[in-house]
């Protein structure tokens, strides 16, 4: 692991530990409801400072907290076109299927390229260390998945374009 | 709450605004005697950075941070004094500066970090992330709680 990415990965670990404090709590604006308050946003006084932990520009979290949500949106880095279209498929690909990820948000916070929402319900159900866990490995494992993608995309275009002129010897 | 047109929760007496919570953080100061303060704090970390002295020159920059509304050149000056003290020190020495601190000024060190790290642009990473690690060993995921739930913001 870089010398840089360690770090980040262990401030990321550390905000979110401390973030997940969540407990169950009823609207206080529409009775019998119960939403996460991060994102109705009706009651200011639960939701708290929003933190941001970066890496440098192009790599940033963003950890917003509430009484009894969380929400965590990434920004992962895309270096040219290439690693812009391959992160924009694979975040749409696993946002469409957000569903079976139990805490992925269906679309990314502005600005960032995928978000997670953990609420109360997620923290009781689950392990908070499991949650903490999956979160920073899937912040490790993004980089590596796209670059493998970006080198795979590399060597198929380079076959394509070796058989396809190969004709013309 | 769309089939609501008005918010008639803005006609509730005890309802609890954001502007109250933000009131009660201030100091009662002018943004003018604010200013003066943290110009006069910049230039006495400066001389202490000269000097040589960094650990006094850490405790001096956490003192007295300007909090509250609308004073968005006094934070972001005094977040680049603090920063520009955090650079000084070598990596070796931050487990000991930190120990130097007692527990409010850890929380007031923890705040500036997570100031720091949300201007990328502006200030390095790598070594705000570093102190962010060393700091969070000794005072504890509390202390970053405190910064989520702490309205008096220094960013």
């Amino acid at each position: 692991m870089s010398n840089t990415l360690r770090p980040y990965l262990t401030a990321v670990r550390s905000t979110l530990t401390a973030a997940m404090c969540v407990e169950n709590f009823s609207s206080q604006v529409v009775e019998r409801h119960n939403k996460p308050e991060i994102e109705a946003g009706t009651s200011k006084e639960v939701i708290m400072n929003p933190l941001m932990i970066s890496r440098n520009e192009n790599e940033q979290v963003l950890i917003e907290t509430s009484v009894n949500s969380v929400r965590i949106s990434i920004k992962i880095k895309q270096a040219d076109d290439l690693e812009t279209i391959l992160c924009h498929k694979f975040s749409r690909f696993m946002m469409m299927r957000a569903d079976n990820f139990v805490i992925l948000r269906r679309k990314p916070v502005d600005g960032y390229d995928i978000s997670f929402l953990i609420t109360n319900t997620h923290t009781e159900q689950m392990y908070k260390h499991k949650l903490v866990d999956f979160i920073v490995h899937f912040m490790e494992a993004v980089d590596r998945e796209i670059s493998e993608m970006k080198l795979s995309v590399n060597k198929r275009a380079r076959t394509v374009a070796e058989s396809y002129l190969g004709q013309f010897m | 709450m769309a089939f609501r047109r008005i918010d008639i929760d803005q006609y509730d007496e005890d309802i609890y605004t954001e502007e109250e919570i933000l009131a009660d953080a201030e100091s009662g100061r002018s943004i003018d005697e604010i200013n003066s303060v943290v110009d006069a704090r910049a230039t006495d970390v400066r001389n202490l950075l000269t000097r040589g002295n960094n650990s006094d020159a850490l405790t001096k920059s956490l003192e007295d941070p300007p909090y509250g509304r609308n004073l968005e050149s006094a934070k972001a000056k005094n977040i680049k004094t603090v920063v520009d003290v955090l650079n000084q020190f070598r990596a070796n020495d931050i487990p000991t500066a930190i120990k130097g601190l007692n527990l409010d000024q850890q929380d007031v060190l923890m705040k500036y970090l997570y100031a720091a790290l949300s201007k990328p642009e502006q200030f390095n990473s790598g070594m705000i992330l570093n102190w962010h690690e060393k700091l969070t060993e000794v005072a504890g995921p509390g202390s970053i709680v405190r910064v989520m739930t702490d309205k008096r913001t220094v960013f």
